[in-house]
């Protein structure tokens, strides 16, 4: 059954001056997608969001939101939207906890429920322990949590996060990215910008990537590995101190790379990928040589948007 | 029917801005110098004329009434420093891009820059009446038959006062939404909150006989200050954030 269009955006195009950041942009994201929105800085990502959430109101072109246009949704939408901003900074006055209770207020969550939203957000993203320390005792690391705990605090169905990752240490990163990881797999259809592709391929079910203010292309993670066709090739890799693959004589095989404990063995592209593996192996045994990974290799997504950019710079 | 769910909302949501600036304002550093600075500065003053009237060439049976003179310190310091305040906060803040949290959710722009002018204000109507009540028990003790003349030359004179703040809040805010150097909105508001002191004063000196004072500082007050805000809402809603 195929998915609903939560999202569409319909030719949007957007200017600053002389400038043009979005240029006639058609984008569909279902309910319950994460979309991961891909390019280099500059590109348009953040324009595109600041649209989506009414930041920017002035710009061509329709937004719709469950089929409704965007002016009439925004009442509804306050209250499903969770937006992380790219460079977003709080009143250094406020508590963790009091700047929780405005957002959560502002936002419509029920007086009832808010101490409750509150510890469960600030739970999510390990910040309960701060809970009545002042913002302006963070660290870098416990603001960008803190960022995400107020777009989480009204349990969003749109959860917007604008380069959630960005200026964070490797160990803050990954404590997001875990994060990010347990709140998509709540029913939430997320868009996740960035500029680093490998932010979102673990969880992205959509990914669209936009350059100079084009879409250059949307797709699943899987139809982005198949875009480009690199040919069959397999990557062998041996134990350090072993010798790679002596000289192969398969009839399957065009040419081999060598290096230094690893191979990768190009297949001729008329011959049989299954049975040329198969055959690979074989010789493998008998030659008894010690393997670490056996591999047939797809182009990363990381190759396929750096393609992409490329080309569309050119 | 929508609407007036709308206006509920955003009432509401104006009164939970307000409450909140409040309290970040009321425990500011600048708050602070008004709460406890301003009556200290004014019973410094007062006990300077008082025991050396021939200083500033002044009769030692109390030469001022202390709340002209509380009017006019509290007027010139205090309206300098919330213009200052109002406006370094506004660009400081629009630099950190905090308002983006508050505008992604119910709050039309507007209702942010009145909430914080009616947060300082009332912190400033507060520090104002601690003065003068100071002012007030000075008098009393200093000034023979202090009576009802006294008492309404004092609440004319907060009026006034009051009006000129008001006046240098709202061009406090005109300046932290135009500027995005922090210094440079901190020297403007001050340098032109206290060039609209002089405009009251001025005015005032060239009115006088044809027009009560009072009257006429209060309604250049809400007119300056109505036409500031309208200006900074307007400025704000244009303003690429």
């Amino acid at each position: 059954m195929s998915k609903t269009s939560y999202l569409e955006f319909q030719n949007i195009t957007k200017s600053y001056k002389k400038n043009i950041a979005l240029d006639d942009l058609n984008l569909k994201i279902n309910k319950g997608d994460i979309f991961g929105y891909i390019g280099p800085n500059g590109a348009g990502k953040t324009t595109t969001i600041k649209i989506l959430v009414g930041l920017i109101t002035e710009f061509q072109g329709k937004i719709l939101i469950d089929n409704i246009p965007l002016e009439h949704a925004k009442q509804g939408l306050y209250q499903d939207l969770g937006y992380l901003p790219q460079e977003v900074g709080f009143q250094e006055w406020r508590t963790v906890e009091h700047a929780l209770k405005t957002f959560g207020k502002l936002s419509g969550v029920n007086s009832n429920t808010l101490e409750d939203r509150i510890n469960d957000s600030l739970k999510l993203v390990g910040l309960l322990d701060v809970k009545k320390r002042k913002i302006k005792h963070l660290s870098g690391g416990m603001i960008q949590k803190l960022r995400l705990s107020q777009a989480i605090i009204n349990n969003p169905k749109l959860l917007v996060l604008d380069e959630p990752l960005s200026g964070l240490d490797p160990s803050s990163r990954f404590q997001v990215k875990k994060m990010i990881k347990e709140l998509v797999k709540q029913d939430v259809t997320v868009i996740f910008s960035s500029h680093i592709l490998s932010d979102v391929e673990d969880f992205a079910t959509n990914i669209g990537i936009i350059n100079k203010g084009r879409l250059l292309k949307i797709g699943t993670p899987t139809e982005f590995e198949n875009y480009y066709d690199i040919g069959k090739i397999i990557e062998i890799k041996y134990d350090e101190g072993i010798s790679p693959l002596p000289d192969i004589d398969l009839d399957c095989i065009q040419n081999i790379d060598i290096g230094k404990i690893k191979q990768k063995i190009h297949i001729k592209p008329n011959s049989d990928l299954d049975l040329s593996i198969s055959e690979i192996l074989k010789f493998i045994i008998a030659k008894k040589l010690k393997v670490r990974s056996f591999n047939v290799l797809r182009p990363s997504l990381e190759e396929v948007y750096l393609k992409l950019v490329e080309e569309d710079d050119k | 029917m929508s609407y007036s769910l709308s206006y509920k909302i955003q009432m509401k949501n104006l009164s939970l801005l307000y409450f909140d600036e409040l309290k970040g304002y009321y425990k500011s550093k600048v708050m602070i110098i008004l709460w406890i600075g301003l009556p200290i500065l004014v019973l410094l003053f007062r006990l300077l004329i008082f025991l050396a009237p021939e200083a500033l060439n002044m009769p030692s049976t109390f030469p001022i009434p202390i709340s002209s003179l509380v009017g006019f310190i509290i007027s010139s310091i205090g309206g300098a420093l919330s213009a200052v305040m109002l406006s370094t906060t506004i660009t400081s803040e629009m630099n950190k891009h905090i308002y983006d949290l508050f505008l992604v959710r119910p709050v039309k722009r507007h209702l942010l820059i009145l909430s914080k002018y009616l947060a300082v204000f009332t912190c400033l109507i507060l520090a104002t009446f601690i003065a003068y009540t100071i002012g007030v028990i000075f008098d009393i003790f200093t000034i023979e038959n202090f009576g009802i003349d006294e008492i309404y030359d004092i609440l004319k004179s907060i009026g006034s006062t009051l009006a000129i703040m008001s006046t240098s809040c709202s061009i406090g805010i005109i300046f932290g939404i135009a500027l995005s150097s922090v210094a440079a909105s901190a020297i403007l508001s001050m340098y032109v909150g206290n060039q609209l002191l002089s405009v009251f004063i001025v005015g005032a000196v060239f009115l006088s006989g044809e027009m009560d004072v009072f009257f006429f500082q209060i309604l250049l007050g809400m007119l300056l200050t109505s036409l500031f805000l309208v200006i900074s809402m307007l400025a704000f809603k244009k303003k690429q954030l």
